[in-house]
């Protein structure tokens, strides 16, 4: 009779769980990204992004996903901009506050740390800007099946560097100005002297810096001395207006070319007049109309002007919720399968996604810093 | 040969703001025995008063000079009566110094990353942009600056120190705190001098790196690099922390410029190291114990 009763206790223990359960009417959507240090702006921008966009939806009374309407909530939590505070805050969304989907992870440092946990928890992940090959692809060729990206890739964004460089520019001697301990510079190197050798191009130095540094005269002072035409300088804004201005105190006149972490509020402010008639690739032109609605809705709310990554995160987090609605559950596994078959147009362009869970063939737009202004010159694509 | 002398000339200037930071390590470390490892702070606390003093006041570059010395002159006094005059009356062992130094250190970065923000700085322009041309050697117009600044301070100490009642009472101290205290000499405000020195340069410092880089929280992590100067040329020294501070600068450039960058730490320590273990006095250190 006792055991009976123990039994009893046992499964209406069990029964009140699931009701409970199945009461839940949020949808809980993690992120992470860099709130404190050197990229905290972009991680801020990305943050206040989500916030926005999932107030937008619960304003208008939540998400409808088959029969049921949730409620969208977000979790947010600073990396710092490291690698090691990425695992531990990845580690807490996937096993403490049971996410559905993560959105962020803006550093392919970063990202690709994550990826197992990820994988390991079966939860995807869809990261605004990390462009090196490695977060959605393992080192032996594996897709990581939950790893996704709404931006293009370094091999891509590299080829673009180079093919602008040798085609449009006419430039012939490029150095490689890197941080060395940076996945995402390192990488965007590689693919950038891949590409502008096999133009034709000569790589006539090759120099680095460890990140945090704020002294680049030693490196700089080798690139004068090899006397490049162009020089490719796939870092930071920060770095690369500190290392700008005293480029130019050395006596460097060279053009330098750069990626899509030279986009910022911050970047002109900070360099002065030393980017004067450089160029970046971006991930959209700034003031392409498509992009307009988002722009002025940020503005208004946070009176100030989105990054590139408010953008970027925009469409990750459009992703995520087209994948739940396809899905028509909040189921993890699901989503991940309604994601592999993504084809959505966001307002940073087309993004279908391929089978390396990457976009493929979106437009990279090349921006030229002109005074105080960051110009668009024109929309490329390019063979990596 | 151009490129040699440049390096030369890259390295001198780097190592002219250690040698202002490592001073103050000095300093300090003479008459207390320990690294005030708060000094970075101090240094950063020096930048943002500096900047705001240049941008809100709109004070010419000298009197934000003066202003960031004087308020970083006060908040080493004040942190010396807060933190560590307490662990004095206590005699504690210098180990406390240290967790607590680090304690204070932490605090006032974090302090900073919440109220102001971590987003860099840029100091309004106050030298004309492009450098002075020696042929192909670029020297640029802040490093002149640096120089003749780190110059001026460096030898108002040295004759402070060397020339002046209290400069012997500090020197007195340095050698023997109890007996100097016996002798009548009042080592209350000895350390009071001490520390606002200290703090006074750590402003001056501050405000020629944000200068001549950007304005960040992190700032006092480069004086973990002058520390090693003050190390190497011998703690407690002061031309020592200033030798030490300019071949630290040197070593650091010829390595990044003719090795790697990434050989850079790795070579800098390992000179350090050596040093500890031929000389642990460091070239001109007074004593070889304690170096903590």
């Amino acid at each position: 009779m006792r055991a009976f009763m123990c039994m009893l206790l046992v499964v209406a223990v069990a029964l009140s769980g699931c009701t409970g359960a199945a009461k839940v009417d949020t949808i809980k959507i993690g992120w992470f990204g860099p709130q404190t240090g050197d990229t905290a702006l972009w991680g801020q921008a990305e943050f206040n992004t989500v916030q926005m966009i999932v107030d937008e939806y619960n304003a208008k009374g939540g998400l409808k996903v088959g029969s049921k309407t949730y409620k969208l909530d977000v979790v947010g939590y600073d990396d710092k901009g490291d690698s090691t505070e990425a695992v531990n805050v990845a580690k807490r969304l996937t096993s403490q506050d049971k996410v559905v989907a993560i959105v962020g992870a803006q550093g392919s440092g970063e990202a690709i740390p994550v990826a197992p946990i990820m994988n390991e928890a079966k939860i995807p992940l869809v990261a605004s800007t990390a462009t090196n090959p490695k977060v959605t692809v393992t080192e032996s060729g594996a897709v990581n099946a939950y790893m996704f990206r709404a931006c293009f890739t370094d091999p891509y964004q590299g080829a673009v560097a180079a093919t602008y460089a040798y085609n449009k520019l006419g430039k012939r001697k490029a150095a490689i100005f890197m941080t060395v301990d940076d996945a995402y510079s390192a990488g965007l190197s590689e693919f950038f002297k891949k590409s502008f050798t096999k133009l034709g191009g000569k790589i006539v130095a090759e120099v680095s810096f460890t990140a945090g540094e704020k002294d680049f005269r030693a490196p700089l002072t080798k690139i004068k001395a090899s006397n490049p035409d162009v020089i490719f300088s796939p870092n930071y804004y920060t770095d690369v207006s500190l290392s700008a201005k005293q480029a130019r105190e050395l006596g460097i006149t060279s053009v330098m070319l750069g990626g899509d972490g030279w986009p910022s509020e911050n970047l002109i402010s900070l360099a002065g007049t030393a980017l004067e008639g450089c160029f970046f690739v971006n991930h959209l032109d700034f003031s392409d109309p498509s992009v307009a609605d988002f722009k002025n809705a940020y503005k208004a709310k946070f009176k100030k002007n989105a990054e590139l990554n408010s953008y970027m995160v925009r469409d990750a987090l459009a992703m995520v919720i087209d994948a739940i609605q396809r899905a028509g559950t909040i189921d993890s596994v699901a989503i991940m399968k309604a994601l592999e078959t993504t084809d959505i147009q966001g307002i940073t362009g087309h993004i279908k996604i391929g089978p390396t869970h990457d976009p493929v063939g979106k437009d990279a737009a090349i921006i030229k810093i002109v005074g105080t202004e960051m110009v668009f010159q024109e929309k490329i694509q390019a063979q990596p | 040969m151009a490129q040699f002398l440049q390096q030369l000339v890259n390295g001198l200037s780097i190592g002219s703001i250690y040698a202002l930071m490592a001073v103050g390590y000095s300093l300090v470390y003479s008459i207390m025995n320990f690294s005030n490892f708060a000094h970075g702070s101090v240094i950063m606390l020096g930048a943002y008063l500096g900047y705001y003093s240049m941008t809100l006041l709109g004070l010419p570059f000298w009197l934000a000079f003066i202003a960031a010395a004087l308020g970083t002159a006060l908040i080493a006094v004040v942190l010396e009566r807060l933190a560590y005059k307490p662990l004095r009356d206590r005699k504690a062992t210098f180990l406390y110094f240290i967790i607590t130094a680090m304690g204070a250190s932490i605090f006032i970065d974090n302090f900073v990353i919440a109220t102001i923000g971590p987003t860099p700085k840029m100091f309004p322009a106050v030298f004309a942009q492009g450098p002075i041309l020696f042929g192909k050697i670029a020297l640029g117009r802040i490093d002149l600056a640096m120089f003749v600044i780190s110059a001026i301070c460096l030898a108002a100490l040295i004759i402070f120190i060397d020339y002046t009642k209290m400069g012997k009472a500090i020197q007195a101290t340095s050698f023997n705190m109890k007996a100097s205290t016996l002798m009548g000499i009042n080592t209350n405000m000895v350390i009071f001098i001490v520390f606002a020195i200290g703090g006074a340069l750590a402003g001056i410092a501050g405000v020629l790196y944000g200068m001549k880089y950007q304005v960040f929280p992190q700032i006092g992590g480069i004086t973990l690099k002058s520390f090693i100067a003050a190390v190497f040329g011998g703690l407690g020294s002061l031309p020592g922390a200033l030798l030490g501070a300019l071949v630290l600068g040197l070593v650091e450039t010829l390595v990044s410029g003719y090795l790697s960058t990434q050989y850079r730490d790795l070579i800098a320590f390992l000179i350090l190291i050596t040093m500890l273990i031929v000389r642990p006095s460091g070239i001109m250190g007074k004593n070889a114990e304690d170096k903590a």
